[in-house]
């Protein structure tokens, strides 16, 4: 009897602590000492983009009116014919030899990553003065780097990766600017007398791209073309004479500016402008009455930084790429007149084929070529090409011994420059079987961030990392 | 001079006494001044040759990894969209989990002015992992990068993680000078 007690005593005490435990079990909650990763823990203050009033061309100094007038030019970002490939018959060196590279003049410049276009003999270039607090369009000598006259306007860059970021576009009358807050500036080519001016953050309500604006602007039969993002417009024409809007492209999905520049493309019986915004991809009418109008466009491309502008290849073919883990998009463009389709081809993280962080590939020879970025795998910072058809298919690499950085390459003469984060200048081949290296000679002391695209023109090839611009003597 | 025996045995105890004592003091004195003087070796991790392979996370003896992330903060761009605190291609650049590289959240990133955010390292939280050293190095100034924390390392004769470092980032260093940070203030970097 007095076991049989014993017994009952044990299971209901043994019964009421697994019911005491299994309640604590229930009702405790393991994350209570969890800290919630919330969307505002960094308090971020509001970015005031628009409240600064800039006189845009206010500031005109003038120095020297004397320079050798040349041939030939790079007029703009990606050269005359946007493509990276300077058509000139000049014959250039493959290798500098045991003198090394002719550096015929060298400037500093305000931190940043402007590259230079070059137009008969005068070197363009939007550079940020950090001592001035102001962007100024810098007009120099080709042959001997001394300046002529600069141009600009006061405003507060705070130093962000570097400051300046654009090339001016050049024509035989006009040059427009795009400086780092989205400041539009046209100008006389010659004198450098100031024309008009264009706030595009403050009219256009657009956001500034992280680290400011890389858009090189266009100048397309003497119109201003400005791709604007925001709420009231995607891309808008301007007449480069009058300063007046002559078009613009409505938004209505408020896609944002992107560092991308516009690139025109014919194709199905259209001169377009292709535009990779933050949102998407589109196609404008570039042309006829409908100029403006969108004439396709896609959501399928889109990422919070794009830098590279698009490769439109002459079978439709277009191929966008980003950073910051994006990877890349080969799309394949179908119609003509007013009636296009584009679908995707191809998507693909950086690791898995051709991809590009801040440079646009260059199309040749029915092949792109281009240096992969970092979140490459094993290919990382390899200079690359690939065929279009395939772009996950690697055709060649430089190899593990030749890597590259974030810095420009383009052709001449049937020869790729490819300049390194450091300002060493590698010549190769251009080949579609292999990668055939010429010579890689450094040519920037202490060079850094040489990021800046490179220019060429009558043999004198321009380059400059962060803080530095030089000019070589590439003819033979 | 009458010979003692007893005195003799004495003096003989009382000096061996003292040659004994005198070599313990020399000894003791010799094995004080070699381990002053002897240089100490410790594990460290050289952030250039480390390819953010993820093994110091799991393959420590430590768990927590003694290995943290360390942030140079002259190195550092002060950047929104940090590769090293936001995950590749983010929705937003908010403070927001979903957006976090990190797995523990050991990165508070806090506002400073438009449009700098400084990134504060979280020792106490940090695994170890690289996964915001990767980031960094990929997309930013490789400010964040990987050390051996030496209060919480144990030193082993035969270090785990740097057996099986496939970049052999990990070796021995002089105790005296026990970090490989990068940046300027290297020299001030404590354990």
């Amino acid at each position: 009897m007095f076991q049989h007690r014993i017994l009952n005593i044990a299971f209901y005490s043994i019964s009421l602590v697994a019911i005491v435990a299994l309640l604590w079990w229930l009702m405790r909650d393991p994350t209570s000492k969890f800290t919630e990763s919330l969307p505002g823990l960094d308090k971020r203050g509001v970015a005031d983009t628009v409240s600064e009033n800039v006189d845009i061309g206010k500031i005109f100094e003038t120095n020297n009116l004397i320079y050798k007038e040349m041939t030939e030019s790079w007029s703009r970002f990606r050269g005359n014919d946007y493509d990276n490939i300077s058509k000139s018959q000049v014959k250039l060196k493959e290798k500098f030899g045991p003198k090394g590279p002719d550096i015929r003049w060298s400037i500093p410049l305000g931190e940043g990553h402007s590259g230079a276009a070059i137009y008969k003999g005068l070197v363009y270039v939007l550079d940020y003065n950090e001592k001035e607090k102001a962007d100024l369009l810098r007009c120099i000598s080709l042959s001997d780097g001394k300046e002529l006259w600069k141009r600009g306007y006061h405003v507060t860059i705070k130093r962000n990766h570097g400051m300046s970021r654009t090339i001016p576009v050049i024509t035989e009358k006009y040059i427009v600017t795009m400086g780092p807050r989205c400041h539009v500036m046209c100008l006389d080519r010659l004198t450098g007398n100031f024309r008009w001016g264009l706030d595009v953050a403050r009219e256009y309500s657009s956001e500034i791209p992280f680290w400011y604006t890389g858009q090189c602007p266009l100048i397309d039969n003497d119109v201003a073309v400005i791709a604007t993002g925001g709420k009231k417009a995607l891309i808008i024409g301007i007449s480069c004479e009058t300063g007046k809007k002559l078009w613009e492209t409505p938004n209505p999905e408020g896609w944002k500016m992107s560092h991308s520049s516009i690139m025109p493309f014919n194709f199905g019986s259209r001169k377009m402008y292709v535009y990779s915004a933050i949102g998407g991809l589109a196609g404008i009418a570039a042309d006829g009455p409908d100029v403006g109008k969108v004439l396709w466009k896609t959501a399928a491309w889109n990422h919070s930084v794009v830098a590279p502008s698009p490769v439109c290849m002459p079978d439709g073919k277009i191929f966008i790429t980003a950073g910051y883990g994006a990877g890349a998009m080969l799309l394949q463009l179908k119609g003509n007149g007013s009636n296009f389709t584009i679908n995707v081809l191809q998507q693909y993280l950086p690791r898995f084929g051709l991809a590009c962080e801040q440079q646009t590939p260059v199309y040749w020879e029915g092949h792109l070529f281009a240096i992969l970025p970092k979140d490459a795998g094993s290919l990382r910072n390899q200079f690359v090409c690939v065929d279009p058809s395939d772009c996950k298919k690697i055709v060649w690499s430089s190899g593990q011994s030749t890597r590259f950085g974030l810095g420009p390459y383009f052709i001449a003469d049937n020869k790729f420059f490819i300049l390194d984060d450091e300002g060493t200048l590698t010549i190769a081949k251009p080949s579609v079987a292999k990668y055939i290296q010429l010579d890689r000679v450094k040519v920037i002391k202490d060079g850094a961030d040489a990021w800046a695209p490179m220019a060429i023109a009558n043999g004198y090839l321009v380059l400059r990392d962060s803080k530095t611009m030089i000019c070589i003597n590439m003819n033979i | 001079m009458e010979n003692n025996p007893k005195n003799s045995r004495r003096e003989f105890i009382r000096k061996g006494s003292r040659i004994s004592l005198l070599l313990t003091l020399g000894a003791v004195g010799g094995f004080s001044a070699r381990n002053i003087t002897h240089e100490k070796y410790v594990w460290q991790i050289d952030p250039f040759k480390c390819t953010q392979c993820g093994r110091c996370a799991t393959s420590c003896v430590m768990t927590p990894s003694a290995v943290k992330c360390l942030h140079a903060y002259d190195l550092c761009g002060y950047c929104d969209l940090c590769g090293g605190y936001l995950k590749p291609d983010p929705n937003k650049l908010s403070t927001a989990a979903e957006n976090q590289l990190c797995p523990t959240s050991a990165i508070q990133r806090k506002y400073i002015e438009e449009p700098y955010f400084e990134y504060v390292i979280n020792e106490d939280l940090c695994i170890g992992c690289a996964k915001c050293v990767k980031g960094c190095t990929s997309f930013g100034n490789g400010s964040l990068h990987l050390q051996i924390i030496h209060r919480i390392c144990l030193n082993c004769n035969e270090c785990s993680i740097a057996r099986l470092c496939p970049s052999d980032a990990i070796s021995r260093v002089r105790a005296s000078k026990p970090y490989l940070v990068k940046g300027s203030f290297t020299n001030d970097a404590k354990g």
